[in-house]
């Protein structure tokens, strides 16, 4: 629409005060600011604009400078609202014009006129508001002060008139041809990103404040290019993703999700605005996931199913991007492990009758370790899916199979295989690979919920494995008990502790027995002794159930110990576990060997042995009556000495009166030291069942304890109350059943700790 | 090619009289300024001050001169105390010590050429000229002619009475 030729100047204004000369001149300059910039600007014509504007506002005979004096209420009478209000008819004028071009032209070129248009008409806003200063500086500053909200400064009314005259008409034209160009762009095209960001820059731009024009807000930009935007996204991706779908797999799908909404975040630095990243990505999200949420989640189980790793975690990062996204996901991801859990203790438990502690606890762990690492890996170990792999895993160890009939079978089970673990053996592992293996013992000591039934069983053995001496590593077994106690509690460990230091303070004990032998307070008679001083309170053992009677040489030796201790520590009393003791005898009578045989013997064999000193043959009623042991500790001795040929019987093999046994003086070991100290089979089991007997009460002390507690503290309360809140205290230790905690409070009402009041009440009576 | 603070511009007076002066000094004046701003730096080509004579415009330039490296002025610095005060800095006194029409024309070409300070330092200048004299003398120091009617003095006396200093 330019003309091919620039018009020549108009003259000059005649007087300062002459509006139309003055307009007349300025209309011109304006135009060829407007129209004919590229023509060049001299100097001489912009100062002199710039002059005409100043002299005419400044011009002396203003209009009714000399009224009466009322008049100086407002001041100085300021000059300007002519050139004002006909620079506004001119941008009218100018701007029909150009939407008359404008209408002609469609999509791309359409961007392409506005784009043009837009710059050509802001660059000449830039020079007239400076030709203009003059008059901003006064009269539009005067009519802006005084609270005129339709006056603003010319840049501004550039703008105004923009948005009145050419934006209202022409927005919707434009923005389609822009989501026409994005549509191009996501389908692959290359565009010219430049337009949109112009256009983008020119909707921001008429965000014109309507309270205070020098300030500008995005409302504009959002009603017409935000929404349209977003909506053209939404619809866009809708139809894609419901199209993919249709004839692709999940995965893949999952796939080009992922890439869309990278594509999409990385739009909007190149040329959108920094403020639409937060809706348009809720926008994908909505269309790209939200919708195909169930979907998605339909085909999680299949991907658990396969262990598909990579594609759960590309699922994970989806779902995590939508509210509630996950919680179904989590859901079935719970039941998945604990169901996997429930398996692979039910394929353990078929191998053989008696589960091996080890097997089990594989079992256990290898369920636990698989999905801890999915969680890690796919699900960046986010702390809600560590809590439903937690809560499976608690429910798989607690309930399975081998629970079914005992549920503290678990906790014995774990404790067995720590044993097993912690107890010296031919393959002595590594301490690293120790260590390793006791972290897996502590991953599912965490999941078990009889810690109690634990503890018993743990200190049980431990307790064996000192007094024999049998523990792999002292390091080991302390770095055990010091998981322990930072899992359960100083309480928890207190008596496992006791234990160590018992250990501890025997040794110095006997070194300080030694020393009083060697100063010869008594003859040496050729028997090495040494003496464990166990605290009954703190050690899991039992006397013997048998009676027995010490040979004659071992009771000068206790009988001296004991009065040696008597006099270090008066007070004291001295229980002997004959059953727990053990000794070394060697062999002289064999013949065929250079070096005596050297047998390890428990004290009832020793005694047994002892016997043969006097005589090759003994009848077993002569031992039963001389050591006194009951036949069910005498059977299996005697079994396991026939068993190696350290004794001969006839008849042979019997172990009941009427047998005769005699010393075997052919006897022959592949090894110098015979170990006929064996456990025996039918007492370990017994122990077991015992030791699940004395958890029964020991439980039924812990909740009484609890309740006794609670009470001391409260005074009254609702039986109710009561009993959750005990739940709660012993938890930690174990889940108690609410019949028994029942049974605690009617036991503790028996024996008159508390009282029953008016309702529901309960009361403690000190 | 010379830095921005060391290009010179020539300015052109009414009289016609060429004036060189460094860029950064025209520069205080917000119409050279926006005009470079607009159509670049002018090179050789002469800038017409059209209603500025030269002993004036030689006067403003050597106030541009002296504060050539003051901050511009903020925004809208209307609550800016400064111009509450009618305190002229010493250099702006001496500088402003010009017979009246010579300050009035100061005045007019700070107007024009749009140096807000200076503008100020040249109204302050002329308030202090006023600041406590009866209008006896207020008209004797402009050369003012009394064109009240002595009705109207006392009508505007009486209107004013309670600023009356007394």
């Amino acid at each position: 629409m330019a003309d091919a030729v620039a018009k020549a100047a108009p003259p000059l204004p005649t007087s300062k005060d002459d509006i139309n000369g003055t307009w007349n001149y300025l209309e011109w300059g304006v135009d060829r600011i407007m129209v004919n910039l590229s023509y060049g600007l001299d100097l001489k014509t912009y100062m002199t604009l710039y002059t005409s504007i100043h002299n005419f506002c400044t011009a002396q005979k203003a209009v009714g400078a000399q009224t009466n004096l009322n008049s100086s209420q407002r001041g100085a009478h300021l000059l300007g609202e002519d050139l004002y209000r006909r620079l506004n008819d001119y941008l009218k004028r100018h701007l029909t014009g150009v939407h008359t071009e404008m209408v002609k032209h469609v999509d791309e070129a359409l961007l392409t006129f506005y784009i043009k248009e837009w710059k050509r008409y802001t660059t000449a806003g830039t020079y007239n508001n400076h030709l203009f200063r003059y008059l901003n500086r006064h009269w539009v500053k005067r009519e802006m002060d005084e609270g005129k909200k339709d006056i603003y400064d010319i840049y501004t009314l550039h703008l105004v008139r923009w948005k009145e005259d050419m934006f209202g008409s022409t927005q919707n034209a434009v923005m389609d041809a822009v989501l026409r160009l994005v549509e191009k762009q996501r389908n692959g095209e290359t565009i010219e990103q430049s337009k949109i960001k112009s256009v983008v820059d020119s909707f921001v731009s008429l965000g014109i404040d309507e309270q205070d024009s020098t300030k500008t807000t995005l409302d504009v930009y959002r009603k017409h290019f935000e929404e349209p935007f977003l909506e053209a996204t939404k619809v866009y991706y809708e139809k894609e993703s419901a199209e993919f779908l249709a004839v692709n797999s999940v995965v893949d799908y999952m796939k080009k999700a992922e890439r869309r909404l990278d594509e999409e975040k990385e739009r909007v630095p190149l040329y959108l605005l920094q403020e639409i990243m937060t809706p348009l990505m809720k926008t994908c999200e909505a269309a790209l996931i939200a919708k195909h949420a169930n979907v998605l989640r339909d085909e999680f189980q299949i991907l658990l199913d396969n262990d598909r790793e990579e594609d759960m975690a590309r699922m994970y990062k989806l779902l995590a991007r939508i509210p509630e996204g996950l919680d179904p996901l989590r859901a079935k991801f719970e039941a998945h492990v604990r169901s996997c859990g429930l398996l692979a203790v039910e394929k353990a438990a078929q191998a053989s009758e008696a589960i091996d502690p080890k097997n089990y606890v594989d079992a256990l762990l290898e369920v636990n370790t698989q999905y801890s690492a999915l969680v890690q890996n796919a699900f960046g170990g986010e702390s809600e899916f560590v809590r439903s792999l937690d809560n499976a895993c608690r429910e798989y160890v607690n309930r399975n199979k081998v629970c079914q009939k005992n549920s503290a079978k678990s906790p014995e089970l774990l404790s067995k295989h720590a044993d097993n673990v912690l107890k010296r053996s031919q393959k002595s592992s590594e301490e690293d690979d120790m260590e390793k293996l006791l972290n897996q013992v502590m991953t599912i000591f965490k999941y078990i919920e009889d810690k109690d039934v634990f503890q018993k069983f743990y200190s049980k053995m431990l307790a064996k494995r000192l007094v024999n001496g049998t523990s792999a590593s002292g390091d080991a077994e302390t770095s055990m008990i010091s998981k322990l106690k930072d899992a359960s509690g100083f309480e928890y460990t207190n008596k496992l502790q006791r234990m160590f230091q018992d250990m501890q303070t025997s040794k110095d004990l006997n070194k300080a027995y030694e020393e009083h032998l060697s100063k010869g307070f008594s003859s040496d008679d050729g028997i090495g002794t040494s003496f464990q001083i166990l605290g009954a309170g703190f050690w899991p053992l039992q006397p013997p159930n048998t009676t027995f009677a010490p040979p004659a040489l071992l009771v000068k030796q206790y009988e001296r110990f004991t009065h040696f201790y008597a006099d270090k520590h008066g007070g004291r009393k001295l229980t002997w576990l004959w059953n727990l003791c053990k000794g070394e005898i060697r062999a002289n009578y064999i013949k065929n060997a250079k070096v005596p045989y050297t047998f390890q013997v428990s004290t009832y064999q020793m005694a047994i042995l002892l016997l043969f000193n006097d005589s090759d043959t003994a009848s077993y009623d002569d031992i039963a009556s001389t050591t006194m042991l009951a036949k069910e500790t005498l059977d299996p001795s005697l079994a396991i000495m026939l068993k190696a040929k350290v004794l001969t019987a006839s008849p042979e093999g019997k172990t009941e009166p009427g047998t005769t046994y005699s010393l075997n003086y052919n006897f022959k070991a592949k090894k110098l030291k015979v170990n006929l100290n064996i456990a025996i089979k039918s007492e370990q089991k017994q122990e077991a069942e015992d030791t699940h007997k004395t958890i029964e009460e020991d439980r039924k002390m812990l909740m009484q304890s609890a309740i006794v507690r609670i009470m001391k503290s409260r005074k009254t309360m609702k039986h109710t109350q009561l009993v959750s809140e005990t739940i709660q205290q012993i938890k930690s230790r174990f889940s108690p059943k609410v019949s028994d905690i029942k049974k605690c409070i009617d036991i503790l009402l028996e024996k008159e700790y508390l009282e029953r009041l008016e309702g529901d009440e309960l009361g403690y009576l000190a | 090619m010379s830095s921005e603070g060391e290009q010179t511009v020539k300015l052109v007076s009414s009289d016609n009289v060429e004036i060189v002066t460094e860029r950064k000094v025209a520069e205080r004046s917000m119409l050279i300024k926006n005009m470079i701003e607009d159509l670049g730096a002018p090179g050789e080509e002469p800038i017409p001050i059209m209603n500025v004579s030269e002993n004036v415009l030689k006067k403003v330039l050597e106030w541009c001169a002296q504060h050539k490296n003051d901050p511009a002025p903020t925004q809208d610095d209307d609550a800016d105390s400064r111009k509450k005060t009618t305190d002229i800095e010493e250099w702006d006194q001496k500088f402003m010590q010009v017979d009246q029409e010579m300050l009035f024309e100061i005045i007019l070409a700070a107007n024009y050429m749009d140096i807000k300070a200076l503008l100020d330092v040249g109204c302050k200048t002329v308030a202090n000229m006023i600041k406590g004299k009866s209008p006896e003398e207020i008209r004797k120091t402009f050369n003012i002619q009394n064109d009240f009617t002595p009705e109207e003095e006392d009508q505007i006396r009486r209107e004013n009475e309670w600023a009356e200093d007394r």
